[in-house]
């Protein structure tokens, strides 16, 4: 089945009708998934958006529970809410596969995170794979491929003026059959190129293992201003904050996005921090993403989208970091070279 | 006979709902401790335990509107959960205001908890120093219950004064009088006037005095340890120097936690959180672990 770029805009319109639809779109200044509406120009042409989408699963503030008091009394009272069924259209094949490590974080290892699993439930996820990836992009090389997302529910491959539309889950199999107004038989031919940028990973897990304490971490540092901005624009990361909005005698707990790259991340009633150099806050944020995460989930936390090199604003660059581990000796060989 | 492996299990997370809502409970009892340590008796409204815990596990106490703070359980009574804690902080300065029949959070329990069950027949040598009581104080308090299914029991614990040693009346009054159970404390500064007649000295030369003087052995012993970073790096180095296996030292570590069920990112060393495949860690698991 085909869908003509030119008459999307019917079907949003079409699924916008039925439930909350979102799109790639520019918002003040930036660009992000909005919410389909009145005034909202779908940008089908970007490739990635600047802020990723996974404040749809997973919102850069959330409000856990309510609490009151009164005198010694305390009432606590969860905000977890059910989702309405909502659809992400035109997600790009990196962020998909960053849903999948959203996925393994908050509904794998022992505890399901609930606030989480309901949008998670309510989303069908229509990724558009990238017929020509752009300069800071190098998802084939680390995880995923710009012409596929095994794990949206539709995919849709660009061929130029259409997409070739392929439902790859139930979910996708039920709205693909509610779009087939808008949609034309036929079949083309999608456009894959690859991306320029390449990074070698084979071998990156295991040598950074013993990389802790090598130089590499300090150069980092000595560049990083740990202002966190590549962690709030990354697709996957995760790691959050729970802090509390008071109105005299009640108030809420939410959750924030947070960043390792900030001092108070990790800092101790007491005063101890374990982490309170750049050095190790950086070496935190690559062995996360490049080792530990990979041991505990099986992939790395990187889909090589390129935001955090486009947006740093001290030209730390993943791709080149990746490069420097891929070339750097292993610990043992430099341990023998320092003897002899 | 050859005795068993101590074995620390890491894969215990359970599902309990909504883990970061908590429930609502009831300070029923406040002892203070030290000039900065108050430890805090919780229930829940309706007169029970506010959950079931095993030695070592830990509890998130919050005090709306101030914040919330994990601690490890320092005990359970039929119907209560025990917390000691240190006035170190904005949270922990205002749990301190708390009085009894206020009412509080609490959620967890989480994380693993102390091998009991494959430590059984060990002599058993607990180290503490300062607020590193309350996860030992769990633990033996859980071997003194079972006291039979344990050998001989030491316990080194140590603090900066006199006035800082914590639970002083399970160190003088209640724990010597169990069955060949050693207490052994030292204070790292006397002080003129505060009534201190015993060891002065740091924990880790204190444990090795103690271990020569007393006679004790490593052949079947297991080592539990809790403290401060100092006291905890070196009490590591002594253990291995009396000649542990590094199998048979057992510890608890802590850091800032947030979520509790290993998702917010913050307490992890290398690739395991400490709130969930933690705390506690043998050392060589620790010595397998990235510093971090």
């Amino acid at each position: 089945m085909l869908l003509k770029k030119a008459k999307a805009g019917a079907l949003l319109d079409a699924i916008a009708a039925k439930e909350r639809l979102f799109v790639p779109a520019d918002d003040r200044g930036t660009s992000r998934f909005v919410a389909y509406g009145a005034g909202v120009e779908p940008r089908f042409d970007l490739l990635n958006t600047k802020l990723p989408p996974k404040d749809l699963l997973f919102p850069a503030t959330e409000t856990l529970y309510r609490w009151s008091r009164d005198g010694a009394d305390l009432a606590i009272d969860s905000a977890f809410a059910e989702t309405d069924p909502f659809t992400v259209f035109g997600l790009r094949p990196c962020d998909m596969a960053s849903v999948d490590r959203l996925d393994a974080v908050f509904l794998t290892k022992g505890y399901v995170d609930e606030f989480y699993q309901a949008k998670r439930e309510a989303a069908t996820f229509v990724a558009a794979t990238c017929a020509h990836p752009g300069r800071a992009c190098f998802c084939d090389s680390i995880a995923a491929s710009p012409h596929e997302a095994p794990t949206a529910d539709v995919l849709l491959e660009d061929a130029g003026e259409e997409w070739v539309v392929t439902p790859q889950t139930e979910k996708g199999a039920s709205a693909v059959e509610a779009w087939k107004p808008y949609l034309e038989e036929g079949d083309a031919e999608p456009i894959k190129a690859a991306c320029d940028l390449k990074v070698d990973m084979a071998a990156v897990p295991e040598k950074l293992k013993g990389m802790f304490d090598d130089p590499i971490w300090s150069d980092i540092g000595d560049q990083c201003l740990t202002c966190g901005t590549c962690t709030f624009v990354c697709p996957t990361c995760y790691c959050f904050n729970i802090d509390q909005d008071v109105r005299e005698d009640e108030g809420k707990r939410f959750r924030c996005w947070d960043s390792c790259m900030f001092t108070d991340y990790t800092a101790m009633a007491g005063g101890h921090n374990p982490r309170a150099s750049k050095e190790s806050r950086v070496r935190q944020r690559f062995m996360h993403k490049l080792t530990y995460f990979n041991d505990r989930y099986d992939m790395n936390l990187c889909v090589g989208c390129g935001r955090c090199m486009r947006d740093c604003p001290a030209a730390v660059d993943i791709s080149l970091i990746i490069d420097r581990i891929a070339a750097s000796e292993p610990a043992q060989e430099k341990e023998a070279m320092a003897h002899a | 006979m050859p005795k068993t492996p101590i074995e620390v299990s890491h894969g215990c997370a359970r599902n309990n709902g909504e883990p970061y809502v908590p429930q609502v409970c009831r300070v029923i009892d406040i002892q203070e401790q030290t000039h900065d340590v108050k430890s805090f008796r919780l229930q829940t409204l309706d007169g029970k335990r506010p959950f079931a815990c095993e030695p070592g596990q830990l509890g998130m106490f919050s005090d709306p509107p101030y914040g919330e703070c994990m601690f490890a359980v320092a005990g359970v009574g039929e119907d209560y959960c025990e917390f000691i804690v240190k006035n170190v902080g904005f949270t922990t300065n205002h749990l301190h205001e708390l009085s009894v029949g206020d009412e509080v959070g609490l959620r967890g329990p989480y994380g693993n908890w102390f091998p009991y069950e494959s430590a059984k027949g060990r002599d058993m040598l607990f180290i503490g120093g300062g607020i590193g009581m309350p996860p030992v104080r769990a633990f033996l308090r859980h071997c003194l219950a079972h006291r039979e299914d344990y050998g001989r029991i030491d316990f080194v614990y140590s603090a900066s004064t006199y006035d800082d040693l914590v639970c002083k009346d399970d160190l003088f009054n209640v724990w010597p009088n169990e069955p060949d159970t050693h207490v052994h404390v030292s204070v790292y500064h006397a002080k003129e006037g505060d009534g201190w007649d015993g060891a002065v000295s740091y924990t880790a030369p204190y444990l090795e005095q103690v271990f020569a003087e007393e006679g004790l052995s490593t052949e079947n012993a297991c080592a539990v340890l809790c403290g401060g970073p100092s006291l905890f790096r070196t009490c590591r180095e002594s253990l291995l120097k009396l000649g542990f296996a590094p199998e048979d030292i057992v510890t608890t570590l802590e850091a800032r936690m947030k979520c509790g069920v290993g998702k917010c990112g913050r307490c992890n060393v290398g690739g395991v959180f400490i709130c969930l495949e933690g705390p506690v860690f043998t050392e060589a698991e620790l010595a397998r672990m990235p510093r971090d």
